[in-house]
């Protein structure tokens, strides 16, 4: 296999004297969709921060295509081209769709003054292109006076539109209807075709054994499983999520 | 699908109805009005649910009310007595408006400076200093940066520390007291011959029917609504009040935004301080005179639909509520109530508007 996207060496997170990650080490590769498992509280949340940047690891090292990055932030994964739509924090309620699609990357002329017509008018756009959601009727309108779902689908159009190289969804269908869960996974299978990567993070089996290349499964704060989609079943990783690295033993002895 | 152009890229989220085929879907980008009516109901449609809006309805009726009383009793409520309009308009309004806007941005940010009525007395101090011994541009350089520079202590200390910048700009509020004494004395600073026709005409003429004051309020109004409004820095500010985690998961640097907005508020303070000194001509140290303009800033600001919580506020909300708080101040004024009652009366215009307020991030929500 070529060199991996992003190379994730030994990574451990404490906060106080709990250890929410152990030595955590493991691959994305090019235009790769891993699937990130694990039950609440397994750590995934947290990983997701400290690969996209926002948190920073107690230690661990990260390679980019090969070479590695010195003290990880969110200016240089954006520069990256990584978008994350994190399962907590993406939106500011009290800000406009168009305000929050383009917090912090706004459209603006020399002097730093917003371009807002042409930002409503994209935005507009990326919300046609990219989700077809009920109900939405302005780029103008509030955030906060969108449903949950609406509001989830304006953090993924978000990223979706800024993606350049990995997109990690946290959690991105907790608040979305069947149909529309179904077409994000039908979007994620097709990004892989543009030579973009994904991370899919959920604790829905079912989804991640869809369209996921490879399947990590997190426990406690350690990698319990990595495993192509090929060498493994649903079963297996129901068992790794549910029952852990015990889990996985008895589920391997039984088939025997 | 079957609706739609061909060769147009297929939504990511698309979730085709049963329906779809019978009800033809409007596309966001086609619905967006293109007449300039259309776009400015469109604006007012979404602009609503800041306050802004309904406020200036609050003043207005107030003020038909004032003129009408007037025209009736020209003497028992000389409201509309040309020497009453100008301080009132031009003075005492532009004054707690700049001071409003200025507490209104840190609002939008997330944070409170208690020390403001101290700082005031520093600045103006420093202006009084200044202009007496190196002239008048010095003055204004060294007023403005004085309020700067005290924000921007407030603000690293509330910014790294993460005390709760009520509490931090609590002490430093008497922090600031207190240096005033030490760096003049316990007696007045004084403008005398520095206070010439060029610095009267800059900051305090009478102009007949306006005075300068209002002239800078103007001129403010408009830069901080700009910079508020329309500049990337400002959407920075409501973001990081409004979720500050989000602000930061998307790269924006909140510690440095809440600095730049701790130091736009000195600047506008120090900036007030001058506006206020010029009028005086001196000022007291150890900060009894300006205290009550901490809370008065507060208050317009939050008259004006600001959120206590962060990330809500306009700037014409803030110039209208300072507009409502001076004419209520006035109103009972005139009216001959006694003192305590413009306390009380601006009391109650305060929690009755926190209480709006809420019920306005209710509905938005
Ligand atoms: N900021 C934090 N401070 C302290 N503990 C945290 C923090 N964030 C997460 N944790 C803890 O880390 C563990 C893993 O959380 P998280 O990464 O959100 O798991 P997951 O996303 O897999 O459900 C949990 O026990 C959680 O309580
Ligand atoms: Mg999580």
């Amino acid at each position: 296999m070529s060199t991996p996207l992003l190379r994730v060496q030994g990574v451990t997170k404490k906060y106080g004297p709990n250890t929410v990650l152990n030595d955590v080490s493991f691959e994305i590769g090019k235009s790769e969709v891993v699937g990130l498992l694990g039950d609440n509280g397994a750590g995934k949340s947290t990983l997701v921060k400290i690969m996209s940047g926002v948190v920073d690891a107690t230690a661990g090292e990260f390679f980019w295509d090969g070479t590695k990055i010195e003290n990880i932030n969110r200016e240089k994964t954006e520069e990256l081209g990584v978008e994350t739509i994190f399962q907590d924090s993406a939106l500011v309620p009290q800000m406009s769709i168009t305000r929050n699609i383009f917090m912090g990357r706004e459209i603006t002329n020399k002097l730093g003054l917003m371009k807002i017509k042409e930002m409503d008018a994209i935005t507009a756009d990326v919300l046609d292109s990219v989700v077809t959601i009920e109900g939405i009727k302005s780029p103008k309108q509030l955030v906060s006076s969108l449903s949950g779902g609406q509001a989830q689908a304006v953090a993924i159009a978000r990223a979706v539109h800024f993606k350049r190289s990995l997109l990690i969804l946290d959690e991105p269908t907790s608040a979305l209807a069947v149909r529309a869960t179904e077409a994000l996974l039908d979007y994620l299978r097709q990004l892989k075709g543009e030579g973009v990567s994904s991370v899919l993070v959920t604790h829905n089996l079912h989804h991640a054994y869809q369209v996921c290349d490879r399947h990590i499964v997190m426990n406690h704060g350690r990698k319990i499983l990595d495993v192509r989609k090929e060498d493994t079943t649903v079963e297996e990783l129901t068992a790794a999520v549910v029952g852990g690295a015990e889990g996985i033993r008895r589920y391997r002895e039984g088939k025997k | 699908m079957s609706n739609r152009p061909p060769g147009e890229k297929k939504p990511v989220l698309q979730a085709p109805l049963a329906t779809e085929a019978i009800t033809q879907v409007k596309r966001l980008s086609d619905k967006q009005p293109t007449t300039f009516i259309g776009r400015m109901k469109n604006e007012l449609q979404f602009i609503r649910g800041r306050g802004a809006f309904e406020i200036s309805i609050v003043l207005a009726v107030l003020l038909i009310g004032y003129i009408v009383a007037s025209v009736i009793s020209p003497t028992g409520f000389a409201f509309l007595n040309p020497n009453n309009l100008s301080g009132v308009i031009s003075q005492s309004i532009p004054v707690l408006a700049i001071l409003g806007l200025a507490a209104g941005i840190l609002m939008i940010a997330g944070e409170f400076d208690l020390s403001l009525g101290p700082a005031i007395t520093f600045n103006a101090i420093v202006f009084i200093k200044f202009s007496e011994s190196f002239g008048l541009a010095a003055g204004i350089i060294g007023g403005i940066l004085s309020g700067v520079f005290i924000a921007l202590v407030n603000g690293s200390i509330v910014v790294f520390t993460r005390i709760p910048s009520f509490i931090a700009t609590l002490g430093m509020s008497f922090f600031w007291a207190g240096a005033s004494i030490f760096v003049n004395g316990t007696t007045p600073a004084i403008l005398t011959k520095s206070r010439d026709e060029v610095m009267v005409f800059l900051f305090a003429q009478d102009f007949g029917s306006f005075r300068s004051q209002l002239v800078w309020l103007l001129i403010l109004g408009v830069l901080a609504w700009f910079f508020l409004h329309r500049h990337k820095l400002g959407n920075h500010i409501f973001a990081v009040g409004g979720n500050e985690s989000a602000a930061e998961a998307i790269s924006i640097n909140s510690k440095k935004i809440k600095l730049i907005a701790f130091a736009t508020f000195g600047g506008l303070v120090g900036f007030a301080s001058i506006l206020i000194a010029v009028r005086t001509s001196s000022m007291q140290p150890g900060g009894s005179a300006t205290q009550d303009f901490t809370l008065f800033a507060i208050a317009a600001a939050v008259v004006g639909g600001t959120s206590l919580n962060g990330g809500r506020g306009s700037v014409i909300g803030i110039i209208v509520g300072a507009a409502l708080i001076e004419l209520i101040r006035n109103g009972l004024l005139l009216a001959k109530a006694p003192g305590f009652y413009i306390t009380l009366f601006v009391g109650i215009t305060i929690v009755i508007a926190s209480i709006f307020n809420k019920v306005m991030e209710g509905k938005a929500r």
